[in-house]
């Protein structure tokens, strides 16, 4: 029994479809990527998981049950845009808010500690947020997600605003948590991360699933159109190979060159071995980038 | 349950904790007590043994006193004599004479020298009026608004007029002294003997007063905060959190509930700095002098006051909750809430306009309608005459409104704090409440 299923979910606001017909599986200790320009309907399929809004159609299953009071505990949501008390003390909002998920007062005391000290940032337990950067503000917020160790956890850009640093050690948190059991689902515009962090994507666009399932078969799906070639000496005559549909030279040294089929890339080595010692060949897989721009971006515009 | 508890002892925390709370509460109490001391104080300001009577001059001419027509002179020695015969704890005004000449220029200047070197607080001039054949008065004085002074020399030139046509010492006597009139409030349906006295009424009126406009400031105050505390936890995003922690009923009662004992140690904490003051020996002499008696207070009032103060708030409550939920920016907060505002506004007019008339038709009907009851019934029941069935009706029709209301803003509410972006219309939110399956 998959611990979050999203079953053909539908939902409308008026006359406009948010979401429509979405379904999505996530496992126990997996992050599942939830991608989608702005307005794609991320935010509203999120907001029917944790139970804000309810589907038209389609339903959501939780290990199998229906949306109960009792999984609100469960539940951890780093929302988009973040929000503490501002005036309010960090070591209160968060016991508080811990208290709300169903811990004892001594417990969330005792895990806010914790997670502050991983953090390195013990002396914030009795700062008022304001008094915080905004980065450290995020940590804050972070740790207010998931100080009362939910099963499922729902990350609505958990890195933006943060410096490559803390992005890191956040990472690794997540990925911590997923290695000890939880279900994640995760959205972001940062296609690296989702390289890095995801098994399965789903790709929205206009409410609509362009795609999706296990994002190394996605990029299967895609042909590989791109080589990356170095070598100690110079080569021409790139661009009037067979199969080659642009050449640019790299500003570190050596070619990025697109190429219409993957078979043409044997010409290109080929060419470029008879001229030069070559250090570097390779047949690039789309990135994530790639694919979500083509994706959405290009029948968009 | 346990999650209503946590939001209602956080909202506890948070605001008694805050600067505004402290700093108000003391600024209050600061200013109660003053106004409690005040008689007190100006009383030793006011030096012992001096008459407390204002001084009146009018100018005495020597050689009008000699001639037998009614001269100003004689008007203003009777007048004298009226105020000199007056029992003293009674008497606020004493007429001195101002020696002077006739020549009207020349008087006036020598009763303007006297109000400079403090002799006297101010003078009246009599003329001639050709239709009464007696004359008309003018008092004047350095104060502005000096009604009350204007008042008593008119009652005074009333009686002494009387003078002329020559009176014995005994008329003279049975003329001057004061008659004691006492006013006795009664209830007329019941026909039960439980009048209150003059200085009953004047208790109750003041103690009306003073609860309508603790009523007022006290809904209006805690609304309003109420209501910013939403959009805040709305427009900081808090509230996404929070919604998926607590069901929005709990948060917003929770809310309400804290906010509501917020308010409640707030007036206890004055009812206390007022008791405290009164009770002091010094200034139970000050204001026993002026009639005021805690004892002469009707509990009944008091119990009313509470009733209505505890269903008021929780109607209006309910209502700034669920305004606030509508809110995205607190920028809007103060022209979404006007209505309510407005709403408060008209059930406090009507207690205070109606002070002196609480057993009008406009009153009686006020009286049962929801969100003027509070107001009006504590004014029916202080100063007016009230049925117990009565009380109970209105008090009644304020739960079933409270339950209506309040369920109506939960659902608002639930809708409400999820909208961002511009205020939404009755009918985008009635839209939005279909989409969301409220």
């Amino acid at each position: 029994m998959k611990p979050l299923v999203v079953d053909q979910v539908v939902k409308q606001y008026g006359d406009k479809t948010a979401v429509n017909g979405i379904s999505l599986e996530v496992d126990r200790g997996e992050i599942y990527g939830l991608l989608g320009a702005n307005g794609a309907g991320k935010t509203t399929t999120m907001r029917m998981v944790l139970g804000l809004i309810f589907p038209d159609e389609g339903k959501i299953l939780y290990d199998g049950k229906p949306y109960s009071k009792e999984q609100l505990r469960r539940i951890g949501y780093l929302p988009e845009e973040r929000g503490l008390y501002p005036k309010v003390k960090v070591s209160d909002q968060l016991v508080y808010l811990a208290r709300l998920k169903g811990m004892s007062a001594a417990d969330a005391d005792r895990s806010l500690k914790q997670w502050l000290e991983r953090f390195g940032v013990p002396e914030y337990y009795g700062k008022r947020v304001e008094e915080l950067s905004k980065g450290n503000q995020q940590k804050i917020q972070f740790i207010a997600t998931i100080i009362h160790q939910p099963q499922l956890l729902i990350l609505d850009e958990a890195f933006s605003g943060l410096d490559p640093v803390n992005v890191e050690l956040l990472k690794a948190t997540v990925k911590e948590l997923r290695d000890n059991g939880s279900t994640i689902l995760f959205s972001t515009h940062r296609m690296e991360h989702v390289e890095e962090l995801c098994r399965q994507i789903t790709i929205l666009r206009y409410g609509n699933e362009v795609l999706g399932g296990s994002l190394k078969e996605i990029k299967g799906r895609f042909p590989r159109e791109k080589v990356r070639l170095a070598a100690d000496g110079d080569i021409d005559g790139l661009e009037r190979l067979p199969g080659v549909l642009g050449v640019k030279a790299l500003e570190q040294g050596g070619w990025e060159i697109r190429i219409a089929d993957e078979a043409s890339g044997r010409g290109i080595l080929r060419h470029a071995m008879a001229q030069a010692e070559v250090s570097r060949f390779e047949i690039l897989e789309p990135t994530l980038n790639e694919i979500f721009i083509k994706t959405v971006g290009e029948t968009h515009e | 349950m346990n999650d209503f508890l946590n939001v209602t002892g956080f909202t506890f925390r948070n605001k008694t904790r805050g600067k505004a709370f402290i700093v108000t509460t003391i600024i209050l109490v600061a200013i109660l007590s003053l106004v409690i001391n005040l008689p007190y104080i100006i009383s030793l300001f006011k030096g012992e043994g001096g008459s407390s009577a204002k001084q009146v001059g009018y100018a005495s001419v020597q050689a009008e006193a000699a001639e037998s027509r009614v001269t100003p002179t004689l008007v203003g020695g009777w007048l004298e004599e009226y105020f000199a015969s007056q029992p003293e704890e009674a008497r606020s005004l004493a007429m001195v004479p101002i020696d002077a000449s006739g020549d009207a220029a020349a008087d006036e200047a020598a009763l303007k020298a006297a109000i400079a070197d403090g002799r006297i607080d101010g003078y009246i001039q009599l003329q001639p009026n050709a239709d009464t054949g007696f004359y008309d008065a003018v008092y004047k004085s350095e104060k502005m608004m000096d009604g009350s002074s204007a008042e008593e020399l008119r009652a005074g030139l009333q009686l002494v007029k009387a003078n002329a046509a020559g009176l014995t010492p005994e008329q003279k006597q049975l003329l001057y002294s004061p008659v004691d009139v006492k006013s006795v409030q009664i209830n007329a349906g019941t026909g039960e003997e439980d009048g209150r006295s003059a200085t009953q009424q004047g208790i109750n009126m003041g103690l009306v007063y003073a609860i309508l406009f603790l009523l007022f400031m006290s809904i209006m105050a805690t609304g309003q905060i109420i209501a910013s505390e939403v959009t805040t936890e709305k427009s900081s995003r808090i509230m996404e959190v929070l919604i998926t922690s607590v069901s929005p009923l709990n948060s917003m009662f929770g809310k309400i509930f804290g906010m509501f004992l917020v308010g409640l140690l707030q007036i206890a904490i004055y009812v206390l700095a007022v008791f405290v003051n009164v009770s002091l020996p010094t200034n139970k002499g000050a204001l026993g002098d002026m009639n005021i008696h805690l004892s002469e207070v009707s509990p009944d009032l008091l119990i009313v006051a509470l009733l209505f103060y505890l269903t008021g708030y929780f109607l209006y409550a309910t209502l700034y909750a669920a305004v606030g939920s509508l809110v995205s920016r607190t920028e809007d907060l103060g022209q979404a809430v006007m209505p309510l505002t407005f709403l408060s506004l008209g059930g406090f007019y009507l207690g205070m306009f109606n002070l002196a008339a609480p057993d009008s038709m406009l009153v009686k009907i006020t009286s049962f309608i929801p969100f003027f009851s509070p107001y009006v019934m504590v004014l029916r029941s202080g100063v007016g005459s009230v049925e117990y069935w009565e009380i109970g009706l209105s008090l009644l029709i304020m739960l079933v409104s409270i339950y209506v209301f309040g369920w109506l803003s939960a659902k608002i509410y639930r809708t409400g704090v999820l909208l961002y972006g511009k205020r939404p219309s009755f009918k985008e939110l009635r839209k939005a409440m279909k989409a969301y399956k409220i």
